[in-house]
């Protein structure tokens, strides 16, 4: 069986009791546990590339910072690069998908950025990016797919929000992240300034 | 603050704070029934980002995967006693039963959504009751609604009889409901004029499972978690049963064995995990399939031959009335002496004597690689090194049963019997399910006022749509269902309706209700019709165009309801906002009919909330797989309504039929198993044989055989194929995870609706590639060869109701059938086979699909549609950027 695909114990009906149980207690676990626990896309996410994560809630900004996080000429199509915005803990994608997408930054309009936290229940998408597609995913948790030429909507899935997609600038090479388009799963407020 | 028309992607989401008021509900959606939590509290406040100031009692933000989050689509504002409220509707996740842990699909997260709130597209909910008056919805009052429909009614039982009054109806909607509507229809009114929304007459769904003595809902989620092998037949669950997929048979090393012409995303995924197998059929052909695997597996000598000799229904079992008692049903109105009853020893004998059976003759036929099916065959039943047999469960759903009704469900019953599945834990043979469970009848309807039978004596359902093309209703009640899409030959009977309603003269041109009287009561006597729609929005085209009388209807969270899930899961669904307008449920609308008819002087329809219908219906459960009678007893002993009892279940409910033991209520997680038996009853209980044995006569299961050359299957096969000469390929249809039935709510939903704006049409590119077709293109697909069967209800000789013999007789009409939808082509369709969007309102794939139905089962062979694929232009969403995805579905 691959790794990609995390177990969810399934409990067993109050009283059933038969043999053929599935190891359990993973119904709820941190992202880091999960990404300590083992996963072939560990390895390609790298672990040098996870920062410390917050363990303790985030205190909201009043408003999005304007980040560097990468460089035109840097980016090669296909081959995705990650950075975390606003917060230290909330990890993002910047791809350059090589066909237009909405909200697409660059000469061809096709540089794109979004939270890599499934917006089902919270997956990481890690690692998961298929340039034949454009699509991230599926999710290891449950399979959903996000296509990322279309504001990241859900392609096939179980998603309830698109994946929040990362506003971007860019300002002679440079690419700056300069805001938060829906909400990061275990968030519930990206600043304190609310958008409806 | 107001939810909006389109998808806006929210960058926050209010918290229920520490007070808010809990409610439990269940999914109003698929079969599964997730359980949910409403969190409700008055707008003006908030709870807190700290776990001690939210009624969650979680810290935000959190980096917890399955943790509670409320994403923005699960938030709504709604009226609850007439002041704003916020709502928060989320899976619960506190349940251990069905979606442990509050996993969840798109439909259920995005309930919240579907609430009224004028802000939104919910605004498009009828609200008040209406006539059209001269040829214009006009709001009016209950009184005149419900009199003008009494006025006319009265007259057309009077005159026409009650087969000239008739309805079609969903099934499902709560218990409340569809007890009170077949209350009226079929007991006070007593016409055999119904039919459900699924079918055009009240007959079986998986006809062949009933016919072996197995319940279509025997098995537990447990089962489907417990077998080591998952034989789905016709149904992916990742898209159609989504968290017993992903929540049940997902985890372990579970090994899959798909049978559909679409590789969609659970098949994509067991196949790349290495315990998957993709068996691509051609459509139609899965008797030829279940046939071919039997033969390997007796042949190898693999059947399970203890269970066999146990449980399999000897010759004088099964000829005791094909095992179900000598006379008068339907078991038995379907009977062809010889043709279908077998035993083992004939079933065997029949196996290996066909040609179809064998395994190059299969695999032509179906379409399949032969290696394909020998490992199915292998996974399924060839013992292990211990000599103990693979536990493997049979799930079939309407890819299997709409295609060949009768004989697909034959073929498929009697494979899993000789695997020794049936009645026992991780081995069981069920229905995947589509919709859930809230079917209750008040009796036993009027079928035997069917004017239609079978050959020889046996009678035979009631085709309604068959009644209604050839001008014999005079009235149509429609609750629930879009009739039109979800039927078929769907432009056909578009066309046939409007004939009979707006197109006919006498039209309601007043508001006075004596004028209204004459202008129906001409347009009856001149040979037309008189249509009423309840339902929640304008349903296109019988709401929104043809319906003389429109009722709004009040449905999920705005009344209290009961219903149960596809493992009999019985739940109470929670009334937590107003409903809009003047909205009422279907009970409350019987009633007030009935009450315009003059049948409530025996105090029959004076029910005076939702636990009254739920009450007085318990009774007539008890026989049944769905009995809840003892749950109603015990709540009277202890004082309290039945539904407030059913309340302290919360999202766990109870698997009915419920029990009583040691005075206490007992569900029953699996039927036919005979560790039910606890011989003697309790109390309320009722003996329900089905429960610890099959549901037969000699409680042993039948075997059934299948044979292709059947003449009412394979001459009606025959004439639907595609037409090589004609470039036609087969144009099936289903639906996807992201969608539920005709898209009422999801067309309406911020999110869903820019998913899914306009139908679909999946299409291999081999196929797209002759017609220059690209993912994006509006496609039309033509038939210019529709079947409509439009008399000879009654066989007398053998061949009556065959389809040449029908052809012969003049009673197929041969029609033109079209519809539109956007391409997505992708190789996760078979060649040969497309996939269009089932029942979506204005692109009615089932246009494309005969409407002569099967003669045995009297159901459609809705799957087996056929066209030529014409590319009509460029939809905006080929190059747009913000609205239907068109990547395929099978990356994993």
């Amino acid at each position: 069986m691959s790794q990609k695909t995390i177990q969810i114990q399934s409990a067993p009906e109050h009283g059933h009791d038969h043999e053929h149980h599935h190891e359990g207690g993973r119904a709820c676990m941190s992202r880091r546990s999960f990404l300590l626990s083992g996963g072939s896309f560990l390895a390609l996410v790298g672990l040098g590339a996870v920062p410390g994560f917050a363990e303790a809630a985030q205190l909201l900004k009043a408003g999005y910072a304007r980040q560097k996080i990468g460089s035109l000429s840097a980016l090669k199509a296909g081959e995705p690069i990650t950075f975390n915005y606003p917060y230290a803990d909330v990890r993002n994608i910047l791809v350059k998908l090589g066909v237009e997408a909405g909200g697409g930054i660059g000469p061809q309009k096709d540089i794109v950025a979004f939270n890599q936290q499934c917006t089902h229940m919270g997956g990481p998408l890690d690692g998961t990016y298929k340039p034949e597609h454009q699509v991230l995913g599926p999710c290891p948790l449950h399979l959903t797919t996000f296509d990322l030429t279309r504001h990241g909507m859900v392609a096939s899935g179980h998603a309830t929000e698109s994946l929040p997609q990362i506003m971007l600038e860019v300002q002679g090479d440079d690419i700056y992240a300069v805001g938060v388009m829906g909400l990061v799963y275990g968030y519930s407020a990206m600043t304190t300034q609310r958008r409806a | 603050m107001s939810k909006q028309d389109s998808y806006k992607a929210p960058d926050f989401v209010p918290l229920p704070p520490k007070d808010a008021d809990v409610l439990t509900t269940a999914c109003d959606y698929c079969t599964v029934a997730c359980g949910y939590k409403v969190y409700r509290w008055p707008v003006g406040k908030e709870g807190g980002a700290k776990a001690a100031q939210n009624a969650l009692g979680a810290d935000f933000p959190h980096q917890m995967m399955m943790n509670a989050w409320v994403s923005p689509a699960m938030h709504n504002v709604v009226t609850h006693k007439g002041k704003p409220h916020h709502v928060v509707v989320m899976p619960d996740k506190d349940a251990t039963v069905v979606n442990v842990g509050g996993n969840h699909s798109i439909r259920g997260g995005t309930l919240a959504e579907k609430c009224y709130n004028p802000g939104n597209r919910t605004r498009e909910r009828l609200q008040h009751p209406m006539l059209r008056v001269n040829g214009k919805l006009t709001p009016v009052s209950w009184d005149l609604a419900t009199e003008v429909m009494a006025d006319i009614s009265k007259y057309i039982i009077a005159k026409y009889g009650e087969h000239a009054w008739g309805v079609k109806s969903h099934s499902y909607q709560y218990f409340e409901n569809v007890y009170a509507i077949t209350k009226l229809a079929m007991t006070t009114i007593g016409t055999p004029t119904f039919a459900w929304h699924d079918k055009c007459s009240a007959t079986n769904d998986a006809t062949g499972l009933d016919d072996a003595g197995i319940d279509s809902f025997a098995s537990s989620y447990q089962d489907w978690s417990d077998c080591e092998v998952a034989f789905l037949s016709g149904v992916d669950p990742y898209e159609t049963k989504t968290t017993l997929f992903t929540s049940h048979m997902m985890p372990g090393d579970k090994k899959f064995i798909f049978v559909t012409p679409h590789m969609t995303t659970g098949v994509a995924w067991s196949v790349k995990e290495g315990r998957g197998l993709w068996l691509s059929i051609i459509p139609g052909t899965d008797t030829v399939l279940h046939m071919a695997l039997a033969r390997i597996i007796i042949e190898n000598n693999w059947q399970d031959q203890a269970f066999i000799d146990k449980w399999i229904a000897k010759p004088w079992e099964v000829d005791a009335g094909y095992g179900r008692g000598t006379r008068n049903t339907g078991w038995q109105w379907r009977t062809t002496w010889g043709t279908w009853q077998s035993d083992w020893e004939d079933y065997k004998k029949f196996i290996l004597s066909q040609e179809e059976s064998k395994l190059d003759v299969a695999a032509q036929i179906t379409g399949l690689n032969a290696d394909d099916i020998r490992k199915a065959a292998e996974w399924m039943a060839k013992p292990k090194a211990d000599g103990s047999m693979p536990k493997t469960s049979f799930m079939c759903e309407k890819g299997n049963y709409w295609s060949n009704n009768y004989m697909n469900t034959t073929s498929f019953a009697s494979l899993g019997l000789i695997c020794g599945s049936g009645n026992r834990p991780g081995r069981m043979i069920s229905r995947g399910g589509g919709h859930q469970r809230g079917g209750l009848s008040a009796g036993g309807g009027s079928g035997w006022l069917s004017p239609e039978k079978h050959p020889g004596r046996r009678k035979k359902d009631f085709n309604l749509d068959l009644w209604l093309m050839q001008g014999n209703m005079r009235f149509a009640w429609v609750i629930g269902t879009t009739w039109v899409a979800a039927m078929m030959g769907s432009n056909e009977l578009e066309r046939k309706m409007r004939e009979l309603t707006v197109d006919n003269p006498h039209r309601i041109t007043s508001l006075d209700r004596a004028e209204i009287f004459e202008a129906l009561k001409k347009r009856v006597d001149s040979g037309g019709m008189v249509m009423a729609n309840s339902d929640l929005y304008p349903v296109i085209p019988i709401g929104s165009e043809l319906a003389d009388i429109v009722f709004p209807v009040a449905s999920w969270g705005e009344d209290n309801f009961t219903r149960c899930n596809s493992e009999r899961r019985l739940r109470l669904y929670s009334k937590f906002y107003d409903a809009p307008g003047e909205a009422k449920p279907d009970w409350w609308i019987v009633q007030k009919f009935a009450q315009k008819m003059g049948f409530d002087k025996d105090g029959g329809y004076a029910w005076k909330d939702s636990n009254d219908v739920f009450e007085e219906a318990a009774r007539f459960s008890r026989g049944g797989v769905l009995n809840y009678h003892p749950l109603a007893t015990q709540a009277k002993e202890k004082g309290v309504k039945a539904q407030e009892l059913l309340r302290t279940y919360g999202t766990t409910g109870i698997q009915t039929p419920i029990r009583v033991k040691e005075g206490k209520l007992v569900g029953t997680q699996r039927l036919h198993d005979p560790d039910n038996n606890w011989g003697e009853i309790e109390q309320a209980e009722v003996q329900i044989p089905a429960l610890y044995a099959f549901n037969t006569h000699s409680g042993k299961a039948i075997l059934l055989k299948s044979p292709w050359k059947y003449a009412g299957w394979i001459q009606f096969y025959e004439a639907v194929k595609p037409r090589a000469e004609k470039g036609e390929v087969w144009v099936t249809n289903g639906r996807v995870n992201e969608t539920w039935q005709s898209g009422f709510d999801d067309l309406r939903k911020p999110y869903l609706s820019q998913r899914w704006p306009e139908a679909f049409i999946f299409i291999h590119p081999d196929d797209a590639g002759k017609k220059g077709i690209e993912s994006g293109d509006y496609v039309e697909v033509v038939n210019d060869t529709v079947y409509i069967q439009t008399g000879q209800p009654q066989g007398v000789l053998d061949a009556d109701l065959t389809f040449n013999q029908l052809m012969k007789d003049g009673h197929i009409k041969t029609t033109v059938g079209k519809f539109q939808a956007v391409a997505i082509v992708s190789n996760e369709m078979r060649p040969g086979v497309c996939k269009a969007n089932f029942n979506f309102p204005k692109s009615p794939a089932n246009a494309v699909v005969s409407a002569v139905p099967d003669p045995m089962t009297n159901n459609y062979r809705y799957k087996l549609g056929r066209g030529v694929l014409n590319k009509v232009g460029e939809s905006p969403y080929k190059h747009g950027l913000t609205q239907m995805s068109l990547k395929p579905r099978n990356i994993v």
